[in-house]
């Protein structure tokens, strides 16, 4: 039996646990479970991005097959399943809807052989650096969280979010520079 | 391996994680990451945020039927392979880069813009943002220009400097709309940087009338 999946507590990283269960066992139960959480939390995001309800679900479909058929890809050291489940539909979305290609790094396109990133102590890691960034982004600023947002839910880069807001660039700059000090200390203080 | 000096604006890299950068733009900030640590880091951590984010969005109900229907598609998939592997040897060109063009450098075609400097025929566009690579013969200087837009460079081989800093492979230049900046190739070798503008420039100078009718770059 696999232990309840509880995004909120960071000592049981259960999607985590699930998603090594579909890349394992191809464990159909643990992605039922994956998908009873994430898809409407898909759906919630592309709803957000502008999409109808359909073309939604259609995403999210895409989003979940990608899950299903790339899970021994998942690594719990370099990014918790949220993190690893946001970038798989950040791209489909790009791919799909704006009809772009998402250029991608991939692991060996390093160009230096040396100053490759420290492993983490254990393996995971991320869901705990997630749990605190999650409370530094609570606690950031009304402005702050704002600009955070729109850069992630409304598909705008800064200077969008500038003219829309009538902010000036160098406000929308400088609030999204202080929110990313902020965010830093999350991961440092796990370091 | 010496790490990058300079980087993309800690915005861009958020513009980049959050996916709202549009693809020209991306696939600088993308081949920027091939030779940067420290910005991957930082992308691995903005997209940290976005995870979080999207954890805690109010969920919105999905159709009964969907999960059904997904794994009926499931049935009929097959895992993707795996990425192809780069080629054997080291491509000059970062991964997503290599990807984008499909050809190394001595298989594009050039254009000349002044003695010692070229333009790659190759380039992709998007919106008013637009690619191409840059090669400059040493000690070469690319002819004064004003811009309308922004333009970054990144640079691939040798290195550059204008009025603002020496650059150096894996670094990245930024300048401002209206910025004038004066770059000359370094003496040692040959420069290779892949260029990326919003907006074409306006060249200035006694060739600018000539530049600006044969090169939109």
């Amino acid at each position: 039996m696999l232990p309840k999946a509880d995004s909120n507590d960071p000592t049981m990283p259960g999607h985590e646990q699930l998603l090594l269960a579909v890349a394992r066992n191809r464990d159909s139960t643990a992605f039922r479970t994956l998908f009873d959480h994430f898809a409407p939390r898909i759906k919630a995001y592309m709803r957000r991005l502008g999409a109808d309800s359909s073309a939604a679900e259609e995403l999210v479909q895409d989003v979940m097959m990608v899950v299903w058929l790339r899970a021994d890809r998942f690594d719990p050291a370099l990014a918790s399943a949220s993190t690893w489940i946001y970038t798989i539909a950040r791209n489909r979305r790009i791919d799909r809807v704006r009809q772009e290609r998402r250029p991608e790094l991939q692991p060996d396109d390093l160009m230096s052989d040396v100053g490759e990133e420290p492993a983490p102590d254990h393996q995971f890691e991320a869901a705990e650096t997630a749990f605190r960034l999650r409370a530094v982004i609570g606690n950031l600023p009304p402005e702050q969280a704002d600009v955070l947002r729109l850069a992630y839910y409304e598909d705008k880069v800064h200077a969008e979010i500038s003219a829309e807001r009538g902010i000036p660039l160098g406000t929308v700059k400088t609030r999204l520079r202080l929110a990313l000090v902020r965010l830093r200390r999350a991961f440092e203080e796990g370091a | 391996m010496i790490v990058p000096a300079h980087h993309p604006a800690p915005e861009l890299l958020l513009d980049y994680a959050a996916g709202s950068l549009r693809e020209v733009q991306s696939l600088l900030v993308a081949a920027h990451l091939a030779y940067c640590p420290e910005c991957r880091a930082q992308v691995a951590e903005l997209e940290a945020c976005g995870g979080v984010l999207l954890a805690d969005l109010p969920p919105e109900p999905v159709s009964d039927s969907l999960f059904g229907t997904l794994m009926t598609r499931l049935d009929g998939a097959v895992a993707t392979p795996p990425p192809v592997p780069a080629p054997a040897g080291k491509s000059l060109f970062p991964g997503p880069l290599r990807r984008a063009i499909g050809a190394e450098p001595e298989a594009l075609e050039w254009v000349r813009v002044v003695p010692g400097v070229h333009l790659s025929a190759w380039g992709i566009g998007a919106g008013t943002a637009s690619a191409c690579l840059l090669r400059m013969a040493p000690r070469s200087r690319v002819p004064a220009h004003r811009h309308t837009d922004s333009e970054m460079l990144l640079v691939m081989k040798g290195g550059f400097s204008d009025e603002f800093g020496a650059y150096r492979v894996g670094d990245v230049a930024s300048y401002d709309t209206g910025t004038p900046h004066h770059a000359v190739a370094d003496a040692d070798g040959e420069c290779l940087c892949l260029l990326v503008q919003d907006q074409p420039l306006v060249f200035t100078g006694p060739l600018g009338w000539l530049l600006n009718r044969g090169f939109r770059f």
